[in-house]
């Protein structure tokens, strides 16, 4: 942590609170905590999710496609009115925003870098597996994704099922189990085929009114598993379409309604989990950020640091997170881009630290590779 | 490589009236000398025309959005403009002539090398590229090309108007074009570069980041690019897009830009296209380049054989390519070479379109349909089959055209192999009746049998899966059986 930065903190007073947690695996009452990880692929813009308003900068640099109507979060920062389920969780003391961070990947490609965000090491199409699927290898939690493929940042642990509905009949039980006897001499044909086959009776049953895209469809039927006391305690979504070289747009526009649709899955997790919200934390994660000029089409290039958008009843409080470089020109990322001060992993390692109940540097060994990454738990959740 | 396997392999396997080539890796070579006619029967739309009916689409819906306030009449109006225009129709209509082609034309590893390309440069599904333009593209500019050298095809590629439009090249502008100059000078703000196009020519469609290229290299390439994009014939604006793909001297940005440490010199003295061949220079440097043989070779050894592709088998192509100076033809051949000579040893997981079409061309089952049942008349909502091949390729998860990010659809087994796509394929299979498969009316026992033991060398194990079904085994677990085998899936 580099404290000469100035320490951004809203709605507490103080911040560094050291006390050692230890968290049991269960919360109170021996119920799970639950994780929801959503991919925003194409490089969330942090500059738009949660705009500085400290002063007149991004105004400037964008005068097409600043936000017009803030909601204001605290002196300096404020929400895209897009992420109204996320602000009014804000209010309630249930969402955070940690800024200024990024996966420690500079090379601005798209597919490099949302390789590295989901397997979590430093090198692009390395590592097979991803630092969440290795974080939960051996912990006996159930991972549903929420997609077709199943994500690599999954990849590692056991006990994964990804889902999307559908509505197309399966071969019967005897007919899968025979299939499974031929599958044998395959580990990953096996797998997948014993995942479905255990797959509870609700799973086969969900339909999705408006096809794949249908997020809030999509959110419930994840919020549903995750209430189920015996369900995943883990979710992914897989949100794509933040790459808006061209017409990012303001209030509105293309960059406005894939936000929108994260706000989406927040707003409907929050009512479909009910107390089981108390639980949770769903955290952001994206490959990089965005540059904050906005270039000729009126759109913004592929950036660096961005920020990570937090919600759930594990927090305890709201708060602007971060070690704040400014935009400054000369504190800009290779003179264009928000700078990333902390990296995002460190934010994730503590995070699902949190969420296991387990020891931070074990996390950070497991799941990143022993990366010499500073334990963010106090300024999250102390 | 075995024979059987090595035609599921690299083509689509063996349909019932196909005969086992007696040599079929000379079978396999001679499809790339030329490019094979489209066998569709029904009408096949240019790209310029597909161009012309998206923009009078794109038009007529920019006038109701703008023009009629009552909601009841713009809905009404909608229905009629997509009737009108095709826009709930084409993509599958698009689906079916590639369809068509892979399950009843006779050079069936060309075409698989056709959908390779596809995949390669991925038009991106936005801004309803799907429906209008990306199929025509990929015959029009992808297919024709397929005969030719790669850095022809990249070029072409990449001044074609789905990718100007889909990675933005076309509002790209030079920082110290004419174009800003005369912004400056009016005390407008510029409007600047645009680097998503330069970026995944480099990264994408050539060299890959192995290269080692830097942020400096791709603003280069993109200052390069500028110019590059639609031009409108007339001043006055007629259509919300212009129709055209074009150079415009007037927004390229002046002077010699270095790439990878290769300088690109304008030509001639006349500003409105002596930088216009800098495009051309810069696609034949990277196409040439060592990085960009090795990692298309390797790309395609990847797709042809196993998802780790050995050294071996990737210098195969590459130097087939060196030898060719980059002749399309033989980059083919010798990846076919290269799938014939280590093939056995490895299997390859297959896309899930890749898998349907062999399934549908090992059963003989009649798709896409007859073509005749794909006449439209533009009046009406498109019929259940008109509409049917985009939505089983979606309910499998891969609507070719639907890519959504630059790079395409993925290769290997980590990524299409989860239990939700297995379920997809399962589902289908257990429902074949939805790709007609049941109107064989005949005894399943032997047809599948039959199928198996035309398409798979060994296939005793196979034979005995079948086998234990029983003899009053369900027709849609004796087809599970063979289309979902673990040999079927991964060939």
């Amino acid at each position: 942590m580099i404290t000469s930065r100035r320490i951004f903190l809203a709605g507490s007073a103080s911040l560094v609170v050291t006390s050692p947690l230890s968290m049991p695996a269960l919360a109170a009452g021996g119920r799970k905590t639950n994780l929801v990880v959503v991919m925003l692929r194409g490089g969330m813009d942090g500059l738009a999710a949660a705009p500085f308003i400290g002063d007149d900068t991004l105004v400037r640099m964008r005068p097409d496609i600043s936000i017009n109507s803030p909601m204001k979060i605290s002196g300096d920062f404020a929400l895209h009115p897009q992420l109204k389920s996320f602000k009014s969780l804000w209010d309630q003391g249930r969402a955070s925003v940690f800024h200024a961070t990024s996966i420690p990947y500079t090379g601005r490609s798209h597919f490099e870098g949302q390789y590295l965000m989901e397997s979590g090491g430093t090198i692009p199409y390395y590592d097979k597996t991803g630092w969440l699927g290795r974080a939960l290898e051996g912990q006996g939690r159930k991972s549903l994704s929420i997609s077709l493929p199943m994500p690599l940042l999954l990849r590692g642990s056991q006990d994964l099922d990804n889902f999307l509905p559908s509505s197309n009949s399966l071969p019967d039980s005897d007919m899968l189990a025979r299939l499974a006897g031929h599958y044998a001499g395959d580990e990953m044909l096996s797998t997948a085929l014993e995942t479905i086959r255990k797959r509870p009776v609700s799973m086969s049953s969900m339909r999705s009114r408006g096809g794949d895209d249908d997020v809030h469809s999509l959110a419930r039927i994840a919020g549903q598993q995750l209430a189920d006391p015996d369900g995943p305690s883990i979710a992914v979504f897989d949100i794509g379409g933040f790459d808006t070289h061209a017409g990012q747009g303001g209030d509105r526009g293309e960059h406005a309604q894939q936000l929108g649709k994260f706000d989406q899955v927040v707003g409907t997790l929050r009512s479909t989990l009910g107390d089981v919200f108390d639980d949770t934390i769903i955290v952001s994660l994206t490959e990089f950020g965005r540059t904050l000029e906005q270039n000729g089409g009126s759109g913004t290039e592929h950036g660096y640091g961005t920020a990570i958008l937090m919600a759930g009843g594990l927090l305890p409080e709201s708060r602007v997170i971060g070690d704040w470089p400014g935009l400054k020109k000369g504190k800009l990322f290779e003179g264009r881009d928000l700078d990333a001060t902390i990296d995002a992993r460190a934010v994730y390692a503590s995070v699902v630290a949190r969420v296991l109940g387990a020891d931070h540097r074990k996390v950070v060994k497991d799941a990143f590779f022993g990366a010499d990454l500073p334990d963010m738990t106090a300024r999250i959740f102390g | 490589m075995r024979p059987r396997d090595f035609i599921r392999r690299v083509g689509f396997g063996l349909r019932p009236d196909d005969q086992l080539p007696s040599d079929p890796l000379a079978w396999a070579n001679s499809q790339f000398d030329s490019v094979p006619e489209l066998i569709w029967p029904g009408r096949i739309y240019s790209e310029a025309e597909m161009l012309d009916i998206r923009i009078d689409f794109v038009d007529a819906e920019d006038a109701i959005d703008n023009e009629i306030k009552n909601p009841a009449e713009a809905k009404e109006k909608r229905r009629a403009l997509y009737h009108r225009t095709g826009r709930r129709f084409f993509e599958s209509y698009e689906l079916a002539i590639r369809h068509h082609q892979a399950v009843y034309g006779d050079a069936p590893v060309f075409e698989r090398f056709w959908h390779f390309w596809g995949n390669h440069f991925t038009i991106v599904d936005k801004n309803k590229l799907a429906i209008f333009n990306t199929g025509p593209m990929q015959r029009d500019v992808i297919r024709k090309g397929m005969a030719g050298r790669f850095a022809d095809l990249v070029h072409d590629v990449t001044i074609s108007w789905p990718m100007l439009k889909s990675l933005d090249n076309f509002q790209s502008r030079g920082p110290s074009s004419k174009f800003n100059v005369n912004r400056k000078r009016k005390g407008k703000p510029p409007k600047g570069l645009n680097e998503n196009h330069a970026r995944e020519l480099l990264e994408l469609h050539t060299v890959s980041p192995d290269c080692g290229y830097t942020q400096e290299d791709v603003i280069n390439a993109a200052n390069i690019m500028t110019g590059w994009g639609f031009v409108r014939k007339t001043k006055k604006r007629k259509h919300v897009e212009d129709r055209d793909v074009g150079y415009d001297g007037h927004v390229h940005e002046p002077g010699t830009h270095i790439v990878m440490g290769r300088k690109f010199k304008p030509k001639g003295f006349d500003a409105k296209t002596k930088g216009k061949e800098q495009l051309r220079d810069l696609v034949e440097f990277l196409s040439s380049h060592e990085s960009c043989r090795r990692f298309i070779s390797w790309k395609l050894c990847r797709h042809f054989i196993c998802d780790d592709p050995t050294d071996e088998m990737v210098q195969m192509v590459v130097d087939a390519w060196e030898k060719s100076d980059g002749m399309l033809p033989d980059i083919h051949r010798a990846v076919i070479r290269a799938a014939w000579t280590f093939g056995d040893g490895h299997r390859k997981f297959q896309m899930p379109e890749t898998w349907f079409l062999q399934v549908a061309r090992m059963s003989g089952a009649p798709w896409p349909g007859d073509p005749k049942a794909f006449e439209y008349d533009f009046k009406s909502k498109p019929g259940p089959v008109q509409r049917r091949p985009a939505r089983l390729l979606a309910e499998l998860g891969h609507r070719p055209f639907r890519a959504q990010q630059p790079n395409g659809f993925p290769d290997t087994e980590a990524e299409w192999l989860s239990p939700e796509y297995l379920v997809r394929r399962l589902s289908l299979i257990n429902n074949a009746y939805r790709f007609d498969l049941w109107a064989t009316d005949k005894d399943m026992k032997v047809f599948v049998d039959q199928v198996l033991r035309r398409n798979f060398d060994n296939p005793d194990a196979l034979l005995a899966f079948h086998e234990e079904l029983g003899e009053d085994a369900a027709p849609s677990d004796r087809l599970v059986a063979l289309f979902c085998s673990e040999r079927m899936l991964k060939a």
